[in-house]
């Protein structure tokens, strides 16, 4: 099982990301229907059992990568591949029948029977949002070859809820922006997203809090637009976002260079000795260490480095890692452990 | 750490305040930094919003009812999700300018469906078929549901 967290740290997943100091990580995906089988709401468990049957032989037929029955897989599993962003908290808490598709290089995942047939999702690291989406485009099209999609002249893809008709396309961006936090600009900020039909969220999307200078930023609309248009209009927002980031960090770099020195060199000594650390404690001194190397102050670690941790040191992730239920102390022990390793293995300069 | 008002919670959000010449290292829970305005209050979402307006809305034939999935007009009002792709057209009359509201548009004017393709649903039909045709033992039948699965590229049946 682990290996289907591993990809998400995987080289492959970490090279060619834009922005990869400031964008964290980008998701693009489209929900879409079957014709002629009932939605989430007036599903049957023996349509919902069809729907996971037709979409591994359809998905089987075309692709490689592994299809997972989800009903078949432990708790832990299961919320690895939610903390991994590979599956939503929604399909984890469905009794039916349901299932994820996990593409061969691990940059595409389909989620069959959540609140949709079927989600197709595309992620990458850094901003990266027309490959992402082309990359959920390509399965989208041979799927609907081979299932026949529910389709409305006028509302385009029927999704089971009317706020996702139209495209049914749904792009985010997990943006860090310390800058914009410490400055104290980030409200007004996030204000104008609003007026700009974009949704923030928390690190794990609607609902999540935010945490560790971690925001999500998404479309709110899916319908009235080309595909295109909706991720040019979210990439254009990503670029004056990351700008005034940017202007934010020279901002407190010329205000408050020792303070935030500190705080980052701290940070890097706190994550190096601790011997017990929370989850939360991880994301907020890794957000004052992607700071630094952003700004040039640390260069002994690597981007890489810190989604590595990150992933690794999430609740359900770091008892899979060490391959054993573990009681939280337990867990904040081991999660100290798992981050001097790594780090001890990487030398200062 | 914990937050430096409400000195209860542990701090998640931290800032430095650099107004007035004066750096001061700020940290707050979640609450009381949307209680400053530092972070905005949680949003309604856009299922809450639509949620929100249809139950403003009144029909007199709340019964209306999709006759596929027998969903009528009051079950989504309230739940706010479709039973199956006809209720749109059932419910379009009444929801046309709820969805409008939340979507900010009434027109699609993406990619379309490509007409065709249930490959993949003809071979669940067919092979379902066929176990059906092998459990009473009509052989003749099952050869011909299995020419059928090789015409659309399906061997090994």
């Amino acid at each position: 099982m682990f290996d289907n967290i591993k990809w998400l740290i995987s080289p492959e997943f970490n090279q060619e990301c834009e922005e990869k100091e400031i964008v964290v990580s980008t998701r693009t995906r489209v929900a879409r229907n079957i014709e002629g089988i009932p939605f989430e709401i007036k599903m049957k468990n023996q349509d919902a059992e069809k729907l996971v049957q037709v979409v591994k032989s359809a998905l089987e037929m075309n692709f490689k990568g592994k299809y997972l029955d989800l009903n078949k897989m432990k708790p832990l599993e299961k919320e690895s591949l939610f903390e991994s962003h590979l599956i939503s908290p929604a399909i984890i808490k469905k009794e039916q029948p349901t299932a994820v598709f996990i593409s061969e290089k691990g940059n595409v995942t389909v989620m069959v029977n959540e609140e949709d047939h079927l989600r197709i999702q595309g992620l990458s690291c850094g901003l990266n949002l027309t490959n992402t989406a082309s990359a959920v485009y390509e399965f989208e099209e041979i799927l609907g070859q081979e299932l026949g999609y529910a389709y409305n002249e006028n509302y385009g893809f029927i999704t089971s809820c009317p706020t996702n008709l139209g495209t049914g396309l749904r792009a985010s961006v997990l943006f860090h922006l310390p800058g914009l936090v410490y400055t104290n600009e980030i409200d007004k900020i996030l204000k104008s997203t609003y007026s700009l039909g974009m949704t923030v969220r928390g690190l794990y999307g609607e609902g999540t809090e935010i945490k560790g200078n971690l925001f999500q930023i998404s479309n709110q609309h899916t319908l009235g637009f080309k595909e295109d248009e909706l991720i040019e209009k979210i990439n254009k927002f990503a670029r004056m976002l990351i700008d005034l980031e940017r202007k934010a960090r020279d901002v407190i770099m010329k205000r408050a260079r020792f303070e935030l020195e500190d705080k980052i060199y701290r940070s890097v000594a706190i994550l190096r000795s601790a011997r017990l650390i929370n989850s939360d404690e991880v994301l907020n001194l890794l957000s004052a260490v992607r700071l630094g190397i952003g700004l040039g102050i640390i260069n002994f670690l690597e981007i890489n480095v810190l989604n590595e941790i990150m992933l690794i040191t999430r609740p359900g992730n770091i008892q899979l890692y060490y391959g054993e239920i573990l009681e939280e102390q337990e867990r904040d022990i081991r999660r100290a452990e798992y981050i001097r390793n790594r780090l001890a293995k990487i030398e200062t300069t | 750490m914990l937050c430096d008002d409400c000195k209860k919670k542990p701090a998640s959000i931290f800032f430095k305040d650099v107004s007035g010449g004066q750096i001061k290292e700020v940290h707050l829970c979640e609450d009381c930094a949307k209680k400053k305005g530092i972070l905005s209050e949680k949003k309604l979402s856009p299922l809450e919003v639509l949620q929100k307006l249809l139950k403003n809305t009144s029909h007199e034939d709340e019964n209306v009812i999709c006759p596929v999935c027998f969903l009528n007009l009051a079950e989504f009002k309230k739940v706010g999700r479709f039973g199956c792709a006809n209720c749109l057209n059932v419910f379009e009359p009444y929801i046309k300018t709820m969805i409008k509201e939340v979507q900010n548009s009434e027109k699609h004017i993406g990619k379309r469906a490509k007409p065709g393709g249930r490959r993949a649903i003809e071979v669940f039909r067919l092979k379902e078929e066929l176990r059906r045709a092998l459990e009473k033992e009509a052989y003749e039948d099952a050869a011909q549901i299995r020419d059928k699965l090789k015409t659309l590229g399906v061997e090994n049946v």
